[in-house]
């Protein structure tokens, strides 16, 4: 350390300070979403909350979607899939929580729309998508945020993003209709009941987790 | 005791690592690699890749967005 520490460095221009800006675009973010809620709807105004806090805990934490897949095969590295696995765990309690919520009283469970047919549809365009985002270095949010941040490599990305996805939008009618729709849909509460299916999910997210700290381990050789 | 250095502004991760990586493995013990990015997800994984492998690491912010990370080949 003292090698490194005490070596000495050119003098760097003296960095800006940022924080006018942060406070400038945060007063502005506010005055937003107060349109949005008196001139649009109050959903909107919500969406747009929500979007701020995600991209905000995105890029604070380097919280990654593309690093959780890849990783593990370039350096054998997991930590980031065990943040996502333990995400997933989180979301799984929480969306149990209120769809089994709208099912006890008898009202209509919210987000089953989004119960979608599994097929080999479904890896094929995960394969598809994973080798899109290594090379892009980011999935959609990754993506989004490192645009915010100003890398310039992804903004073309962005665009790119962008251009795939209304191709993708024109299409999927088509790809529906003959390919995906046939497919079952599986809702893992109508197969286990919804305290087992809870159960299930968990555990395989945990299998997961401990398979990913056994893969570090094995491929990094490491002892913490 | 030598220094080398890798440039690695605008590449996007997994890049950095990668290059940092290979270039790791030509250094003797007690080099000193500096890594200029500006990526900062490779500002959070090439630390955690070279830690892991027991290097001595420093991380300096020489810009906005822009970082210098210090590896010592133990």
């Amino acid at each position: 350390m003292s090698e490194t520490g005490g070596r000495a460095r050119p003098p760097r221009k003296p960095k800006r300070n940022q924080l006018p800006v942060g406070l400038i675009v945060f007063a502005l973010m506010i005055a937003a979403g107060v349109l949005l809620s008196v001139y649009r709807s109050g959903a909107l105004a919500m969406a747009w909350v929500f979007g701020g806090c995600f991209g905000f805990i995105l890029q604070k934490s380097r919280f990654c979607f593309t690093a959780s897949m890849r990783d593990p095969c370039i350096t054998g590295s997991t930590s980031v899939t065990k943040a996502v696995l333990m995400a997933f765990a989180i979301t799984t309690i929480g969306f149990t929580a209120i769809k089994y919520a709208a099912f006890a009283s008898g009202q209509e469970i919210p987000g089953q729309s989004y119960v979608m047919p599994v097929s080999l549809a479904t890896a094929a365009g995960g394969i598809l998508f994973g080798i899109g985002m290594v090379i892009a270095g980011g999935c959609a949010s990754g993506t989004l945020m490192r645009v915010g941040e100003g890398f310039g490599m992804q903004m073309l990305s962005l665009l790119f993003f962008v251009i795939g996805s209304l191709w993708g939008a024109k299409d999927m009618g088509w790809w529906n209709l003959n390919v995906i729709a046939g497919a079952p849909r599986v809702f893992l509460p109508d197969v286990f009941g919804w305290f087992g299916a809870v159960v299930i999910q968990l555990l395989i997210i945990a299998c997961l987790y401990v398979a990913a700290d056994l893969w570090e381990r094995k491929k990094m050789g490491i002892t913490e | 005791m030598a220094e080398f250095e890798l440039d690695c502004l605008g590449e996007a991760c997994p890049v950095p690592l990668m290059k940092t990586e290979k270039k790791m493995a030509g250094l003797k013990s007690g080099d000193t690699l500096i890594v200029h990015i500006d990526h900062s997800c490779a500002m959070k994984n090439v630390p955690e890749w070279a830690r892991k492998q027991g290097h001595n690491v420093e991380v300096e912010e020489v810009g906005d967005g822009e970082w210098d990370v210090i590896i010592e080949k133990c």
